[in-house]
């Protein structure tokens, strides 16, 4: 046979294999590089054992795909289920999932460690002794769900309804929780986010109306990076991969970060910003693009709203759009280079050479800030802002190459029930009217509400969040959790101990990522995708023929899952369905009985994600056993620019368009398939609903923001109160140097470990044996000048106390800046240390709360006999602690960056001790709430907030009205 | 261009999918896993490296330079199986797949260049010793692997333009070396990797060379085991490991590409001189060589 036909006969072969959706190759592969067992032997696959060797033994697998809990990536992993002892083995990636494409970073193959943590949690536990006590009995999860139901039945019987909160640190799934709470009828949604993201996402949320950023980094030509993106930022695994996709396509990458980090070093030019002033430098490479006239003027012309600035701001002026190039060149002209470089520290060539970068990328502009700076500094939502000002002058924006909003990259599939109800009424705990634009609850404030203005919740759910090490001011939190006044019942819903679940009074056993269901869907890249969590040793059973009849019952010990466990606790709150609640939760198929997570997923996958029944078809598979074959499915790629998009014309009926090019239609499109969060945008006077805007004389998608445009200039922040900030610009944060004493210094206490993620990683041996300290970076000018040398030990005062920590001397860091991970000093008040963190006495005397650790890291017996091995004795140092709470008054992120005073230790002071003032932590709440301009002073219309803004929970619109007003309101401007 | 996957596919460990493959191509049935443990994973590493690089071991440089020119072209790093057979085959499938895809002139005729000179460098370059080696292995399957992979391979030598230099890593690599003064050591570092001697000395190789030389087989690596052979008895040893040479000098005449051949079969005839030398030296000396203490 000749050459010619073999290579025929292999190309049908693999054709045909491939047409049935097989693999063609065998993995693990050298021939397309993949390590991945091929998806037809995922039922039965044969490894050899490593620990047997040099004996040849062979384990036999199901391999179940499920995603990663550990952080909000959801990235694939392929959970390997032995078939003999019907454990989880090992994980490895998934090949089948779009957004992480078989790869992972080191905590997702770390799960296995939580699984097999000794000190995991295996059921539920109930408070004996005082509150953080550390007294507890095993109980019934009945006993647990009757209790907790019977709390909040009486509450809404009694119109307690806000004395009901689910307060969320790693969400990981979609909308589950926030329906459920909405069906309840209860505005009790708190999220961790004003500590983490919602300064970012103010400012996108401002411009384009959708709040997050999705960069497609794979076209890009040049990637501008916010943050230590590659190294540990958000969407580490998936993002990253795609940055180094995109640079070895030859793009630019610029990063902007105040430490050396490992993201910093593979830029092509890494700019050490002095913290808080990356928004100046971004402005004066927005005004050389310009200046220099090197923008896409076609572009800003059609979607900017231009118009409306010079109307509102210039009026008298024409409205011209050559009249508004050059209001845009006066807006700008201060920002030079020169001035960038004297607020940031970076040489005035480095800026103008990023400024030509950018001027050179084109629409391949991929741009991205989540935390970092926007989470550090007073006014840092400004720096997302100032960043897509760049995307929007070069009209990179949903283009290839360019940065998308996150809703058009993202897919969450209508679940087989809708909320028909919201919240009737506003929780001011969570909302207060000092904050009427923050992006997200007011989360870290809680303790201080509750203690300044008397608030109470009887039944507080911490669920996978730990606010006494996470949030700033930690003891104001354990005040707040210790008091019987203030909180009712706490119940915490983790997977493992933590520092808040120690004051809870039932500690509840949830599962890790291979224990659990949920569907997640992130945008990272352009494309839409749905991830399957689910529990691999249920799914592994069933796949061998046994059913189990809930997750429960197939994890280790009582560990449940959320979906299950909300579902039975609805039921206890709603027994008869006389509330009108528990028909949330109901079958279709078998109406007055209890839906279940199968029919839950299956009617999902069979009916609201486009594409997937077919590809199920295609294998012989329901589309719910497709997704617990393969774990996730791509809907599409290649999105593209929606706002461009005409409206077709069956949407187009009795149309009006309004002055502002805003088109108003009789029939507008059914609701979507997709219920991913995007404003909810008013309709005409007379009914019409909102259904694009007119660009050019065609209607069109548009942006949903009140404007339908790109908001240059936004109303929303001109008319409540805030016309100074309206624009992109530049303000000075709590840290510049001109708002410090001579004798302090700026601490970046925001910075990730790649391997750890906050609180969840801490029990993963493997990760913690790679990193287990958080020493303080300092420059070598500024150690010298304080007589500091490495392993020295440095006392850091921060407003309200001080920490202890190791100093570590680096030219890796901004000089006159200092900088401490806040991934260690995790602590707890056993005798004993865990793996991850050190015994501690915590006291609070005349005033003052100090903790003094008593043991470091060490070994111990326990059912893992590497607990025995641990060689290290660090265990960093609990920083937040000292912190207080510093909301920006805008966009009511926590400003986590600190004026400090870093000296030398003195006599007595150990490594890990905290101090913190109780009073003092109070008036910089106060301090801080006096920069905020509360809705009863700039409220145009009467409301608590503007209505287009994003609420994961809405409540009704009537309850959006402000009341009289309360005296405790007194504290903001 | 699927030919090429498909074979680098089949010197990988057995899969239940190299059924079909086999099938496809008309080869005999696929071996179980201990055959290929036996012939290719402990006596033909199918590493360029092994073949092309000084030291005769897998890694090191000429990895390094594949990684290279995977990294120019924008690909994925292949880690640790960057020139594995494997994945240089599939490698070129990819090339020539973007080559056809392509309908830029100068792109393509760029796609043509980085085919060829992956092609020659790194693939040819160790063609004629590596199949050779599989002559007589023992296993049907492989023998018939081999002589479908020269012939693939030859069909690709006839296509590509190949340039006038010898490939580098031929080129740079060391001469075998001159065993007055070389001590045994290096002798044996010398011997074990192919772009010095021009030869391969399986394992198979060794147990018939210690069946001659009148010692048993030993359950340790090729290195210890030829020094210990070596030491043992010095002049019959160096004499079979000549006369090895000189066995590999002949199979390496008319094969192909017939200038990558000449060097090999030139390699190792230089290698079977300096042995022939040395094992006349033993006649006559106490030791094999005054060097080789």
């Amino acid at each position: 046979m000749t050459l010619r036909d073999l290579e025929a006969r292999v190309s049908a072969t693999k054709a045909e294999v491939e047409a049935r959706g097989e693999t063609f190759y065998p993995g693990a592969s050298r021939v397309h590089l993949a390590a991945y067992p091929p998806k037809e032997r995922w039922s039965d696959w044969v490894e050899l054992d490593a620990e047997a060797w040099p004996k040849r033994v062979e384990r036999r697998y199901v391999l179940v795909p499920t995603t990663c809990f550990n952080c909000e990536s959801a990235c694939g992993l392929l959970a390997y289920v032995d078939r003999d002892t019907l454990e989880v083995r090992k994980f490895e990636g998934n090949p089948e999932h779009p957004g992480s494409r078989g790869r992972n970073c080191a905590k997702g193959p770390a799960t296995v460690t939580q699984l097999a943590d000794p000190d995991r949690i295996l059921h539920p536990l109930k408070r004996t002794g005082a509150r953080g006590g550390g007294q507890w009995r095993r109980v019934e999860w009945d006993e647990a769900l009757d209790d907790i139901a019977e709390r909040i039945r009486s509450a809404m019987d009694e119109d307690r309804h806000n004395q009901i909160m689910y307060h969320v640190g790693r969400p990981g799934e979609d909308g589950f929780t926030e329906r459920m709470l909405a069906a309840w009828g209860v505005d009790g949604h708190n999220s961790h986010t004003n500590i983490c993201s919602s300064g970012a996402r103010a400012g996108y949320h401002f411009w384009m109306g959708l709040d997050r950023p999705s960069p497609d980094h794979e076209n890009a030509r040049v990637i501008l990076l916010i943050s230590s993106h590659l190294e540990a930022g958000h969407y580490f695994n998936p993002h990253a991969q795609r940055v180094m996709e995109g640079k070895k396509r030859g793009a630019k990458l610029v990063v902007f970060d105040t430490r050396l980090s490992n993201t910093a070093t593979h830029a092509d030019h890494w700019l050490s910003t002095y913290p808080g002033s990356e928004a100046a430098v971004l402005l004066a490479v927005a005004n050389h693009l310009v200046r220099t006239g090197r923008y896409d003027k076609a572009f800003v012309e059609r979607w900017w709203n231009w118009r409306e600035y010079l109307e509102e701001v210039r009026p008298g002026e024409p409205v011209e759009f050559s009249v508004f190039q050059q209001a845009l060149e006066s807006e700008y002209a201060e920002y030079t280079f020169e001035f960038a470089a004297a607020e940031s520290g970076v040489a005035v060539e480095t800026i103008a050479q990023v400024a030509e970068t950018v001027a050179e990328a084109g629409t391949r502009l991929a741009t991205h800030n989540w935390r970092s700076a926007a989470a550090g500094n007073l006014g840092g939502w400004q720096v997302a802002r100032a960043l897509f000002l760049l995307n929007a002058l070069t009209g990179a924006i949903a283009v290839p190459g360019g940065t998308y909003p996150n809703a058009w990259n993202k897919y969450v599939p209508r679940p087989i029930r809708m909320p028909a109800q919201r919240p009737k009424r506003w929780n001011d705990l969570t909302w207060p009217a000092d904050y009427p634009l923050s992006l997200m609850e007011m989360s870290f404030l809680l303790p201080h509400l509750t203690a300044e203005r008397g608030g109470r919740l009887d039944v507080y759910f911490t669920r996978v969040y730990n606010p006494v090490w996470t949030n700033p001011d930690g003891a104001s939190w354990i005040e707040m959790l210790t008091d019987p006044e203030r909180i009712g019942l706490h119940v915490a819903l983790t997977p493992t101990w933590n520092e808040t679940a120690l004051f809870a009074d039932y500690v509840l056993p949830m599962g890790h990522s291979a224990e659990r269901h949920d569907v997640a869907s992130y945008e990272q890249y352009d494309g839409r995708w749905v991830g399957f969590r689910q529990p691999a040793l249920r799914t592994a059973r069933r796949r061998l023929g046994e059913d189990r009849v809930s997750t429960r019952s197939a994890n280790p010990g009582e560990v449940w899952e959320e979906n299950e466990f909300w579902i039975d606790l609805t039921w206890r709150i709603d027994p008869d369905g006389s509330r009108g609640i528990r028909s949330f939760f109901e079958s279709r198929a078998r109406p007055g009985e209890k839906l279940t997570v199968d029919e839950y997923y299956a009617w999902m996958f069979e009916n609201s994600v486009p594409g997937l029944p077919e590809a199920a078809a295609r294998e012989g598979l329901a589309p719910l056993e497709y997704m617990r074959r393969y774990g996730a499915f791509e809907i599409d790629a290649g999105v593209g620019a929606l706002y461009e998009e005409p409206v077709p014309p069956g949407e187009l009926a009795d149309v009006r368009v309004d002055r502002a090019g805003r088109a108003f239609s009789r029939t507008p499109a059914p609701a979507p398939d997709n219920v991913v969060p995007i404003p909810p945008m008013d309709g005409d006077d007379d009914g019409r609903a909102r259904v694009g805007v007119e660009v050019n004389g065609v209607i069109r998608r548009g942006f949903p923001t009140p404007s339908g445009r790109l908001e240059f200039w936004s109303r929303t922040l001109a008319q409540w109160g805030w016309p100074e900030m309206a624009v992109p610009g530049y303000s000075r944060s709590h840290v510049h140097p001109q708002a410090m004493d001579r004798d302090q210094m700026c601490l970046v206490s925001t910075f990730r470990l790649p391997v750890h993620i906050h609180t969840r990683s801490a029990n993963a041996k493997w990760l913690n044996e790679i990193a287990h300290a958080n020493p303080l970076w300092i420059h070598p000018r500024d150690a010298d000048a304080k007589g500091l040398r490495t392993g020295d030990l440095a006392r850091v005062e921060t407003e309200i106390g001080h920490f202890v920590a190791k100093a570590w001397v680096t030219e890796g860091i901004h000089p006159g800046v200092v900088a401490c991970s806040h991934h260690m000093g995790r602590w707890t008040l056993n005798d004993e240390p865990g793996q991850a963190g050190a015994a501690v006495s915590l006291r609070r005397e005349n005033g003052e709360w100090r903790m003094r650790r008593l043991k470091g890291a060490r070994p111990h017996r326990s059912s893992d006999p590497d607990t025995d091995r641990i060689w290290w004795t660090e265990a960093g140092v609990h920083q937040n602690m000292t912190f207080p709470v510093q909301p920006d008054p805008v966009s009511g992120a926590h400003c986590w960056h600190q004026a400090v005073r870093v000296r030398p230790a003195r006599g007595g002071d150990r490594h890990g001790d905290v101090v913190v003032h109780a009073e003092k932590s109070l008036d910089a709440f106060r301090r801080w709430l006096g920069l905020a301009r509360s809705a009863y002073r700039h409220s145009p219309d009467g409301t608590r907030r503007p209505y287009w803004l994003l609420r994961p929970v809405r409540p009704e619109r009537a309850a959006y009205s402000l009341p009289p007003r309360a005296p405790e309101d007194a504290g903001s401007g | 261009m699927e030919l090429y996957r498909a074979l680098g596919s089949l010197i990988e460990p057995p899969a239940p999918e190299h059924v079909r493959l086999a099938r496809a191509l008309g080869l005999p049935a696929v071996p179980a896993a201990e055959q290929h443990a036996a012939v290719v994973a402990f006596q033909r590493h199918a590493y360029a490296s092994v073949y092309l690089g000084g030291e005769g071991l897998i890694g090191g440089e000429v990895r390094d330079r594949v990684e290279g020119f995977r990294r120019a072209l924008g690909l994925e790093e292949a880690g640790h199986a960057a020139d594995h057979l494997a994945a240089l085959l599939s490698h070129l499938a990819l090339l020539e797949t973007w080559r056809r895809d392509e309908t830029g002139l100068a792109r393509q005729a760029l796609l043509s260049q980085a085919r060829d000179t992956l092609a020659w460098e790194y693939v040819l370059s160790w063609r004629p010793p590596y199949l050779a080696s599989f002559r007589q292995c023992g296993s049907p399957f492989y023998e018939a692997w081999a002589v479908l992979s020269g012939r693939a391979l030859d069909a690709l030598c006839d296509e590509i333009d190949p340039p006038a230099r010898l490939p580098e890593a031929l080129r740079a690599a060391p001469a075998f070396p001159d065993m007055r003064e070389a001590g045994v050591d290096e002798i044996v570092s010398a011997v074990l990797a192919p772009a010095r001697s021009g030869m391969i000395v399986l394992r198979d190789d060794l147990v018939r060379m210690a069946r001659i030389v009148g010692a048993a087989a030993r359950a340790t690596d090729r290195r210890t085991w030829l020094r210990g052979l070596l030491e043992q008895a010095p002049q019959e040893a160096v004499g079979w490991l000549a006369g090895h040479a000189r066995r590999w000098a002949g199979r390496m005449e008319g094969a192909r590409p017939r200038r990558v051949a000449q060097w090999w079969s030139g390699r190792a005839r230089r290698a079977a001189e300096a042995l022939e030398q040395a094992a006349a030296q033993c006649g006559t000396a106490a030791a094999p060589s005054a060097a080789a203490r």
